[in-house]
């Protein structure tokens, strides 16, 4: 009987993984546009710094060319799997009140949304491995590529804990229109197109800031989002080290996992009182 | 000519009073104009903050210095920042065509492409602008440049504005031709970011790409470069034409798309 | 008189893109996009004096919008000519878009951040209209529709039918000769459709204004318009008299009486259809030539205290012209 039970949840899910796959079809203009910025965000990179790297053996910020490369490269695959989303549709439709349709359904809010991204993200790895193995067809660049397998192991696991740090920022960010509703959507421009570009590593490596700066950093969540999976990866790190930043990544998804929960309960009352 | 002055005035008044209503608009949206305020003003610190390390540390690269690296970045801040100050309206303009409400802005006498266009400046850039302009003649005067290559430069800027122009004219037709799109600006916006650097430092077949097929390098670069003096009066001449021949196509587009709307909508 | 719209075998097509169902479906239309050419106006005709109020009827997609569009200019037509004060609409001279106005219940052109005098003095510049005129008519519209103190209101805070009113005088503080008025009641409350009506009336008279006006509202029809003229699926199927399309169209009339004492339905269907039986009131359709007949066979063999002849309500003239033609359709536009 609770099989049965369990069966048919699944299928509710499974079927909005199937109509959120979809939407993506029916907005393909839409998801290829998305994908092309991403890909040039991603090439500025690339150039700039093989021109910093340009005919000099020189280590710049703890990178060689091989590794700069590399983060260049892995950062088409970080950004599909992090930033690729739906939840940050969410803002838009608490600040119009298509909230309430949403409500008014026998399903989970959250996990019709990790539902919703899930079928995101997976759209947007596939497309993102055609997009590297192209530019690396084109561009030919001499990279540098880990074999140790512990860092890959731990590479996936700080991908597993930045997408659920990426979706409880989009999450609490999308929740700020339940008090000022006439924001929409500007909260989430200012935190995830601002902050989470320039702070996680997506834009530029963290490296580049001073010292003290990257101390700083280091007790936000927004290295945990690109900059340390990367680090991860390219093993600039000792495991040990490696090992303390992916806990403390961890910590930091549970208390915004809770944070979004909470916060999502008070957001709700107020919603309601004022009957929108 | 006097018919042409009617017609001038008239349209002087139309936009007086659209960006006056934008301006209203804003200031009953004042936790919203905060927090984009405080956007531009944290991307822009952050732009220049990371170029500032960058060069810092690798004493400028792809050939120019460290400072003349700050002036493209500059330059880009100062020509995107214009042209989202004039063409704001573009933005919204998706929303006019999906609801129809564009079916009420055909039928007014007033040109619909002004209307598109220059629909209501944006005082957010209002404030940021004299910032923006101080920080270009600040990097601009450590370069030290002479007083003919300064004429070309602001000439070469407001040619890179003529060339934004374009771009926003075709988003507009673009989002007349399918609505499918939701942000065709935001990749126009993207495209110009990759003019932040001098395009010299992409390879081929890129390099090629943004000088001739997104003319970012004409619109941004070759105006810093002209400061700088690296650009003969003949590529002057000829990024004018180009500003101007690309306004040309980009207006037969707008009219291409307008009749296609106007003949396929129900 | 004279003509100031003609419509002459006006003829439009929409090329429409076919959407499959399902994942597989969308991934088909990816591949092979399907196009369809719809027909939206077939070979429609004909003519409106100035200073005519006609009333535009016809179901849901039988194309009252796409010519309502066409002769504002918004749509090119694929065959056939249509003119607006001798204007070609299409080439939407300045001229020509001062004196029209276009007015649909479904959309707007106030800002909706701001008070409707904020759109209205923007339309003062568009239209080019004197200080002195502007406020003029300012008053007089404001008058009319009694919404003095909403001019410095938000639009977005009006209710539906204040901001109608709004978009209403934006649509005609430039004094348009010729209006078209796409369901300008719809989603309105009673007496807001009342106040909308009444002001339509005066403005009409006042002004000598032409006016076409589509509604799914009968009310506004009977209230408002001499002349109708209905299409469906397209095509005209009559034009004329309000009254006319009764009795071209209605195969019945209904009888009402009332009765003295109770008596036994059954033997009144050898009369006619009972529409209604509530005793003492009763309601028989019978067929238009045989109602003389009808009636007095009720006067005679039932305790009649009272009778009356009556059309059917237009409704349901009209459903039963839609109807017959099986294409009545109401969930779509």
């Amino acid at each position: 009987m609770s099989l049965i039970v369990t069966r048919t949840k699944m299928n509710k899910y499974l079927k909005i993984l199937e109509i959120s796959l979809q939407q993506e079809f029916t907005y393909k203009l839409n998801f290829i546009m998305w994908r092309i910025r991403n890909i040039m965000q991603v090439l500025v990179f690339f150039f700039l710094w093989s021109s910093v790297f340009q005919n000099s053996n020189v280590n710049y910020f703890g990178y060689s060319k091989e590794k700069i490369i590399a983060y260049a490269f892995l950062l088409i695959f970080v950004r599909a799997i992090i930033m690729s989303s739906r939840s940050v549709d969410v803002a838009g439709i608490i600040s119009n009140g298509e909230l309430s349709n949403l409500l008014l359904k026998p399903i989970n809010f959250f996990k019709y949304w990790i539902t919703r991204d899930i079928s995101s993200k997976f759209l947007n790895i596939i497309f993102s491995f055609v997009e590297i193995t192209v530019l690396f067809l084109i561009l030919k660049p001499e990279i540098f590529v880990q074999t140790n397998f512990v860092n890959i192991v731990l590479f996936v696991a700080s991908l597993l804990i930045a997408s659920l740090i990426f979706f409880s920022i989009a999450m609490l960010t999308s929740f700020v229109p339940f008090w000022i509703p006439e924001i929409s959507w500007g909260a989430q421009f200012l935190v995830i197109v601002i902050f989470v570009e320039f702070l996680s590593g997506a834009f530029f490596p963290l490296d580049v800031f001073p010292t003290f700066i990257q101390n700083i950093l280091k007790f936000t969540p927004f290295p945990y989002l690109v900059f340390v999976p990367i680090q991860t990866y390219l093993g600039n790190e000792s495991i040990q080290l490696s090992l303390l930043s992916l806990t403390v990544g961890a910590m930091w998804a549970l208390i915004l996992l809770f944070i979004t929960k909470k916060i999502w309960q008070k957001g709700l009352k107020v919603y309601e009182a004022i009957g929108r | 000519m006097k018919q042409l002055v009617d017609k001038f005035k008239k349209y002087l008044r139309v936009y007086v009073k659209m960006t006056t209503n934008s301006f209203v608009i804003w200031l009953t949206r004042r936790s919203a104009f905060t927090i984009f305020l405080i956007g531009k003003i944290v991307r822009y610190s952050f732009y220049f903050g990371f170029l500032i390390f960058l060069v810092k540390n690798t004493n400028g690269f792809a050939g120019f210095s460290g400072n003349q690296i700050l002036f493209f970045t500059a330059t880009y801040v100062l020509i995107d920042t214009l042209a989202q100050f004039l063409f704001r309206s573009v933005y919204s303009f998706r929303q006019l065509v999906v609801s129809g409400d564009l079916d009420l802005v055909l039928v007014k006498p007033v040109s619909p492409l002004f209307r598109s266009l220059f629909g209501g400046a944006d005082p957010v850039d209002l404030i940021t602008l004299p910032a923006i302009i101080g920080v270009v003649i600040y990097i601009g005067s450590l370069l030290s440049p002479t007083i003919l290559h300064t004429t070309f430069y602001i000439l070469l800027v407001i040619n890179g504005l003529v060339i934004s122009a374009a771009f926003h004219i075709a988003v507009l037709s673009l989002g007349i031709i399918t609505t499918e799109i939701d942000h065709t600006v935001m990749i126009y916006r993207d495209l110009v970011s990759i003019g932040r650097f001098p395009i010299d430092i992409y390879k081929e077949p890129f390099k090629s790409l943004l000088t001739f097929i997104v003319p970012v390098g004409v619109m941004v670069t070759i105006p810093a470069k002209a400061l700088i003096g690296l650009v003969s009066p003949l590529g002057i001449i000829s990024s004018l034409i180009f500003g101007l021949a690309l306004l040309f196509f980009s207006i037969k587009f707008w009219h291409y798309a307008l009749k296609k709307y106007t003949s396929a909508s129900s | 008189m004279k003509k100031v719209i003609v419509v002459d075998h006006l003829v439009k097509d929409f090329e429409v893109l076919e959407k499959e169902s399902g994942l597989k479906g969308s991934l088909n239309s990816l591949i092979h996009p399907k196009k369809r050419t719809v027909t939206a106006v077939r070979d429609l005709s004909f003519t409106i004096q100035e200073g005519e109020l006609v009333g535009f009827i016809g179901p849901n997609g039988a194309g009252k919008t796409t010519t309502l569009k066409t002769l504002s200019g918004l749509l090119y037509p694929t065959s056939g000519f249509v003119s607006v004060m001798d204007f070609n609409p299409w080439e939407k001279s300045s001229d020509f878009l001062k004196q029209i106005s276009l007015l649909m219940g479904q959309k707007n052109q106030l800002w909706w951040d701001l008070p409707a005098m904020e759109s209205f003095e923007l339309n003062k510049e568009i239209y080019e209209i004197s200080n002195k005129e502007f406020k003029k008519n300012l008053e007089e519209l404001v008058n009319l529709l009694n919404v003095s103190t909403l001019l410095q209101t938000q639009v977005r805070k009006l209710s539906l039918g204040q901001r109608m009113k709004m978009e209403l005088i934006a649509a005609l503080i430039y004094k348009p000769k010729v209006l078209f008025l796409d369901e300008p009641t719809i989603g309105l409350d009673l007496t807001a459709q009342q106040s909308l009506r009444d002001f339509i009336y005066q403005y009409n008279k006042k002004h000598n204004a032409t006016i076409i006006l589509t509604s799914h509202n009968m009310k506004d029809l009977v209230d408002l318009t001499r002349r109708v003229i209905v299409i469906n699926d397209g095509q005209l199927i009559f034009d004329g008299a309000l009254e006319e399309l009764t009795i071209k169209f209605a195969e019945d009339k209904l009888i009402k009486a009332k009765l003295s004492s109770e008596i036994d339905v059954k033997h009144l269907e050898e009369i006619g259809m009972v529409k209604k039986f509530e005793y003492p009131e009763l309601i028989i359709s019978v067929p238009r030539n045989t109602v003389a007949i009808a009636a007095s066979e009720l006067l005679q063999n039932y305790p009649v205290s009272d009778l009356t002849i009556e059309e059917l309500p237009i409704e349901d003239v009209i459903r039963t012209v839609f109807n017959s033609r099986n294409v009545f359709n109401s969930n779509e536009d």
